[in-house]
């Protein structure tokens, strides 16, 4: 048997899980696994034509389970996620090696445990990725779950709890992506991709309707979609450090690879547009659409309430994801090829934030942004990083995330559609407002006294973050080289990408050309330069060297603005967060408590005979009719 | 077009926005000086206050980014003259477009709310966050009113919305086919300038002129060239948007003047407002006024 360039990787990556289990408790596992992830992400790049719009690799592993033939398989779709997934895994393993292990150690984690839950997330997502029924895609989605699962709760304590939470929404979802398949299988009779597009042509409005509904709740509590999201920020926060920025990245996305194969590939956007909700102007795509826009608003406005860097960061990952969902279901080719470049662009920016902030977290030991504070003295390289990031996240120039936001809202001005457009910069004024508010309680302002003796984070933290902090750059002044890949991605789930140039994109309605953009503001910042510093030096002053109006500073006194930073603008919309989503989920909580209780009061009090005697009854009557 | 007749249009568009921009300074100050009854600041004032500022032998730092703060608000202005289309030049406009134009107008308060950071100074941090909390406020209606032009236009770019309005003389500016979206723009604008009443950042009387309460030198100066180049985008984008543009420089610097006067002459009539009476102002009217203009474009 010849294996295929996917065997050869999902036998790479499946042995990355046998060295981190078997080898996991000798010396520098960090390090070998690291190397595995090269390895995997070399055999990646050898399918790179795939990314060009090469013919889909397939495996030579195939089941056949109860009559259903189960198949794996590669196309530019998947790899592009494979390609953000096992450079996400590269570069966080590599964080993790060496110093921050030890650490981790010292403190009482199960550095074991952790690479094992990785390399099985790596596994399984490559698994899910390379799927090529509905079938083989629900098995790949369960095991992604468990791994998830596994991952976020190896910090024990806070991290169970938020783990447990949401394995409990996982296991709802994948209970409704099993109905659905189950309604397919039963309208198709098969569950080949190829069966299920002939059934999907002849379906009622009504089934159409509850496919949607089922997978799109099913994938959609994945991608923390509204009003599924709880869940999330607590259990990407609370994962250590390293896994944290993996599934930040990375992890979520696979709820948007999946209703890109199911919803849009499968079922057709065009099919989704003409369901119409009765007595509204709305059909499911607005649905859908709007609850990618409130998606985008919510969390990011929770975001920034926050006062830990690391739950700031998780709810703005939950926030970013409307944004691709809002690209892909205008459908357009500037909209669709914005969304699917900001799953790109995204994982950049968040891995690299999350890492500056757990390199924080290791120098400093807090991620409390109450109790930092001037540490760009101290640490300018991850300051440099976080700056990267945040820029990127926010989505202005000269960055990556940038580019791809730029797409989303020119689609939408292309299709006018005004309140969505508002809605999305609604998200992104919030998501500026929030990584100001990150960037300045860490790094800027006045560094604390016990913060003194503080040093940059270690070579083997900064070397992968700067890498990131790289692609975020230079994907957002190249923008052409993933776009490419994107085109290709798209065309695969019956999409086209927009004209594409080097430095972006090419239309009749405005133009982007990065190369050019990014040229003159670097001129410009060049010229600035100039004359600044052609006026003669300054001289550098103690931070405590400041206007106080009249009070005498010393080292003991807090001069540092922190808490309730915008208070101006909480004092309006603070009675606007009235906690919803969260009353929606105690009280269904509370019902299902109340249902087990009752179920409970029954099994106790009443005696066998009453049961078999029911029991007996009940099936006397469905004999009888 | 011939990269070295590129490279000059680069050079000169920022060039005389500068120079156009400290005339908007002295403008302002000259109509302040008539409001209050004062004579006023001589023709070359704000040449003089730049030169002096840079000049200035004791320059305080409060460390590296605190210069390049300073670096990035006067540079990404620089950048972003180049995007905005004057009478016979047109930069590169079109490899950018409004949208892209619209962000690189944030870079210099990035720039500036960096280098403030660094200041370690909590009046200045405040202002800051009053500063970003102001610009969620004004810029959901700006965002309503360029998404009606662009919409109504057909496209971001630029050049195209300037020649559609130019050719179809008077009757098809942006001011009479939308005046609502007009309105309301030209209250975004007055707020994105940051002059009273939208004052909430400055607030002299409160945080000690919130941003500048470290800035002295050459830093200040760096602040005082940005203000040069804000005027002069923010009134010349709205004469893009909705007045035609220029067709010559005479009709372009009368029109980018007298768009620029009525904020101004506004502003030294009002105190200041509170940061959540900006938002609720901003929230409401314009919003408003832009919302009922777009369904009349869409």
């Amino acid at each position: 048997m010849i294996f295929s360039l996917l065997d050869e990787l999902l036998i790479f990556s499946a042995a990355t899980v046998l060295v981190a289990l078997v080898l996991g408790r000798g010396l520098a596992v960090g390090w070998m696994v690291t190397i595995l992830y090269a390895g995997q992400l070399l055999v990646l790049i050898k399918m790179a034509a795939l990314g060009y719009g090469g013919d889909p690799i397939a495996s030579e592993l195939s089941l056949s389970v109860m009559g259903q033939d189960l198949s794996w398989r590669f196309d530019a779709l998947s790899w592009f996620f494979a390609l953000i997934t096992l450079v996400a895994a590269l570069l966080t393993s590599w964080f993790s090696c060496g110093e921050w292990e030890r650490k981790f150690k010292q403190q009482g984690g199960n550095v074991w445990l952790f690479h094992l839950a990785m390399a099985l997330n790596v596994f399984t997502m490559l698994i899910l990725l390379a799927s090529g029924d509905l079938l083989s895609l629900f098995i790949g989605w369960e095991l992604v779950s468990w791994a998830g699962f596994l991952l976020m709760a190896v910090a024990g304590g806070v991290a169970t709890k938020a783990a447990m939470r949401y394995i409990t929404y996982a296991v709802v979802g994948g209970m409704s992506i099993f109905g659905g398949i189950a309604l397919v299988y039963a309208a198709a009779g098969s569950l080949q991709y190829e069966a299920i597009l002939i059934a999907v042509e002849k379906m009622s409005t009504g089934q159409l309707w509850m496919l949607v509904l089922l997978f799109g709740s099913g994938f959609g509590i994945k991608m923390g979609l509204l009003p599924f999201h709880l869940w999330q920020a607590a259990a990407y926060a609370e994962t250590p450090g390293p896994g944290s920025a993996f599934l930040g990245a990375i992890s979520s996305r696979m709820g948007l690879f999946a209703i890109l194969l199911v919803l849009v590939k499968l079922f057709g956007i065009v099919n989704i547009d003409s369901l119409k909700i009765p007595f509204t102007l709305i059909d499911a795509r607005d649905l859908l659409a709007w609850i990618a826009v409130f998606t985008i608003i919510f969390p990011t406005y929770t975001a920034l309430k926050q006062n830990d860097a690391r739950y700031l960061l998780a709810w703005h990952g939950i926030g970013q994801g409307g944004y691709m969902l809002l690209g892909l279901v205008t459908a357009n080719s500037l909209g669709a090829a914005g969304g699917l470049l900001h799953v790109l662009n995204y994982a950049a920016c968040q891995a690299a934030l999350l890492m500056a902030v757990f390199a924080v977290m290791h120098r400093t030991g807090t991620a409390d942004l109450n109790k930092l504070g001037g540490l760009v003295t101290r640490m300018p390289l991850s300051f440099l990083v976080l700056l990267t990031g945040i820029i990127g996240l926010a989505g202005l120039p000269p960055m990556n995330g940038f580019v791809s936001k730029w797409l989303v809202y020119r689609s939408l001005l292309e299709d006018g559609m005004p309140l969505l457009f508002l809605g999305t910069i609604i998200g992104t004024l919030g998501t500026i407002l929030s990584v100001y508010k990150l960037i300045h309680n860490m790094f800027l302002g006045q560094l604390r006294v016990e913060h003194e003796p503080v040093r940059e984070a270690p070579w083997s933290m900064m070397i992968p973050m700067l890498i990131l902090a790289g692609t975020i750059f230079v994907t957002g002044l190249l923008p052409g080289i993933p776009l490419t890949w994107v085109t290709a991605a798209l065309q695969t789930i019956g999409l086209t990408g927009p004209e594409i140039t080097l430095g972006g994109i090419e239309s009749s309605s405005g133009s982007l050309d990065m190369i050019w953009v990014i040229g003159v503001l670097f001129a410009g910042f060049g010229i600035g330069a100039v004359i600044f510093y052609s006026a003669g030096p300054s001289k550098r002053v103690h931070q405590l060297d400041n206007y106080a109006g009249g009070h005498f500073l010393t080292a003991d006194v807090r001069y540092q603005y922190s808490d309730n930073f915008y208070s101006g603008l909480m004092h309006l919309i603070k009675g606007w967060y009235r906690g919803s989503f969260q009353w929606l989920e105690n009280s269904i909580t509370s019902l299902v408590e109340f249902l087990s209780l009752g179920m409970q009061g029954i099994y106790r009090r009443a005696n066998s005979e009453f049961y078999l005697l029911s029991t007996a009854l009940f099936i006397i009557a469905w004999v009888v009719f | 077009m011939a990269p070295i007749e590129l490279l000059i249009e680069l050079t000169l568009m920022p060039l005389i926005a500068f120079i156009v921009g400290m005339m908007m300074v002295l403008m302002m100050r000259r109509i302040a000086a008539k409001i209050q009854r004062r004579i006023g600041p001589p023709f070359f004032q704000p040449l003089y206050d730049i030169v002096k500022l840079h000049g200035k032998r004791t320059q305080v730092s409060h460390g590296l980014i605190h210069d390049i703060g300073i670096v990035m608000a006067m540079g990404g202005y620089i950048a972003a003259e180049t995007l905005l289309p004057v009478p016979g030049m047109d930069g590169i406009a079109e490899k950018g477009g409004l949208i892209t134009l619209l962000y690189l107008m944030m870079i210099p308060s990035l720039g500036l709310a960096l280098g403030v950071g660094q200041c370690a100074n909590p009046n200045g941090s405040i202002g800051i966050a009053r500063a970003l909390t102001a610009m969620l406020a004004y810029d959901i209606p700006l965002v309503i009113v360029i998404f009606g032009v662009a919409y109504a236009a057909g496209t971001t770019n630029l050049v195209e919305i300037i020649a559609t309005q130019q050719a179809g003389g008077f009757a098809t500016w942006g001011v009479i086919e939308m005046p609502l979206l007009a309105i309301a723009g030209l209250i975004a604008m007055h707020a994105s300038l940051g002059k009273q009443p939208f004052e909430i950042y400055i607030a002299p009387a409160e945080i000690a002129t919130g941003p500048m309460v470290e800035m002295s030198g050459k830093y200040l100066g760096g602040l005082f060239v940005m203000q040069c180049f804000q005027l002069y985008t923010t009134s010349v984008l709205y004469v893009s948007l909705f007045l035609g543009g220029g067709t010559t420089w005479f009709d372009f610097l009368i029109k980018s003047f007298l768009v620029l006067a009525i904020p101004v002459s506004i502003a030294y009539l009002f105190p200041r407002y509170r940061t959540e009476d900006l938002l609720r102002l901003m929230w409401k009217w314009p919003v408003m006024l832009g919302l009922i203009g777009l369904a009349f474009v869409m």
